[in-house]
């Protein structure tokens, strides 16, 4: 994901700010990270640069 | 409640029928009904649109003609790995995974916001719309593509067990209850089946 979108993205759950956590840059594109909100604190993956901005209840993981 | 407004199984039932969903789909929703569609909006270049429900990309390809900034968000990857196929994963289009009742952006941040071929498989139509107001700029236009109800007691029996469909008047109920004030409804579909689909377009109150 690219930076810029930090302006528009919000935590689903609050609609509060997300704080970024890089981990992997590449040029302007966001690969890997996190999203964490200043709020809640509930956290978000960036996976291969797609932000996984999913509930928590709907993550693959979770439990049906 | 049919089967599918249980997010678990949509996700299930969407991962088998991404397989082939671009194959069949035209027949539901082909490229004519997209562009009447796209016909009623108003759709300026440079315009930040959201495309909720996105899937495998066919919404999305069309709003690329009015406008760059197309963000695109679904809940399955199964059925974004064929937009990711046409589109990069990284390029042109801005991908989110997400719910459509909890969308994760700020108030008032597209223009307009488009959703082909999803509200059927939302659990809380209503709450997925009051969040489509509330993401969209006052005065912007939200467009929803739904199946239409059947007129057809059988086929009305199959439907009501698999996902919702509905007609004007739940439509004029759900996005009343969701807090837009004008809308309208348009019925489209292919020759054989020229009500198969029901479109809203909707305004967001200034």
């Amino acid at each position: 994901m690219k930076e810029d979108l930090m302006d528009i993205i919000c935590c689903p759950l609050d609609k509060h700010d997300l704080d970024l956590e890089v981990d992997e840059r590449d040029d302007g594109e966001i690969l890997s990270g996190t999203l964490v909100c200043t709020e809640c604190g509930e956290s978000y993956p960036i996976e291969d640069g797609i932000p996984n901005l999913l509930p928590p209840d709907m993550r693959d993981e979770a439990p049906a | 409640m049919g089967i599918l407004e249980n997010k678990a199984r949509a996700r299930l039932f969407y991962k088998y029928l991404s397989k082939i969903y671009d194959q069949i789909n035209p027949f539901i929703w082909n490229e004519e009904m997209r562009g009447e569609a796209l016909g009623l909006l108003d759709i300026d270049a440079g315009d930040r649109v959201l495309d909720v429900g996105c899937g495998t990309g066919f919404g999305t390809a069309g709003l690329l003609q009015y406008t760059d900034d197309v963000h695109a968000l679904d809940q399955s990857v199964h059925q974004m790995e064929k937009a990711w196929a046409k589109f990069g994963k990284h390029d042109t289009v801005r991908f989110y995974r997400g719910d459509a009742e909890r969308l994760p952006f700020e108030d008032d941040a597209f223009d307009v916001l488009w959703s082909s071929g999803s509200i059927e498989y939302w659990p809380n139509p209503v709450t997925a719309l009051a969040e489509f107001r509330r993401v969209t700029k006052p005065g912007g236009q939200v467009l929803v593509v739904g199946p239409n109800y059947p007129t057809n007691t059988l086929f009305q029996k199959v439907v009501d067990a698999i996902m919702l469909f509905y007609d004007a008047d739940e439509a004029d109920r759900m996005f009343s209850e969701a807090g837009f004030r004008e809308f309208r409804h348009v019925t489209m579909g292919p020759s054989y089946s020229p009500n198969a689909a029901i479109t809203t377009v909707a305004q967001v109150p200034e």
